[in-house]
């Protein structure tokens, strides 16, 4: 996430309170995605339970299950934030041209 | 979002932050679906294909097109704060 743009224009202090809340968020996400994921690579990759231990399909299942969300995660964060960029110029262009038609 | 002269700081910290949370949550949406849409649950390994790394491509691209549509369509029901 790109707080750059949502701090432009305030003050100092007010900088530093939106960035202490920021942290918060950031914390409470990690917390809510290490949540998420531990339940999406429980489902979908423990299927019986005939034992109590994981075997070692289901451990290196896991494993991938994790690897590969995070992966994904982080494509996504970079074109995410492509797009946010690429809408942030357009936003500015039209308001440009819309200043300056007077 | 535009920077108003004069604003009351409370006011923009409050709009700052929603700004942020809507941010978080479209893009957390975005992961969710695209994840549900592209990516084979298979795990073989850990790596993404390159099939999937096209589709993860797309499919952001799809989304957020989406996103702007929608934006549109409530803006012009004359309801969205």
């Amino acid at each position: 996430m790109d707080p750059a743009s949502a701090m432009q224009g305030l003050p100092q202090d007010q900088q530093a309170q939106l960035m202490q809340a920021i942290e918060q968020m950031q914390v409470r996400d990690s917390l809510r995605m290490y949540n998420s994921l531990v339940e999406r690579c429980f489902r979908d990759c423990v299927e019986s339970f005939r034992r109590k231990d994981l075997d070692s399909t289901e451990e290196k299942c896991v494993q991938s299950c994790c690897t590969k969300f995070m992966k994904h995660s982080a494509r996504v964060g970079i074109r995410f934030g492509e797009l946010s960029s690429e809408a942030e110029t357009q936003m500015q262009q039209v308001m440009a041209a819309q200043g300056g038609g007077k | 979002m535009s920077q108003q002269g004069g604003q009351d700081p409370a006011v923009a910290i409050d709009m700052a932050k929603q700004e942020m949370e809507y941010r978080v949550a479209l893009f957390n949406a975005m992961v969710t679906s695209c994840y549900e849409k592209c990516i084979d649950k298979r795990y073989k390994d850990g790596e993404l294909s390159v099939g999937e790394n096209s589709c993860i491509d797309r499919c952001s691209s799809k989304y957020w097109q989406v996103t702007g549509i929608v934006g549109q369509m409530l803006g012009a029901q004359g309801g969205m704060q």
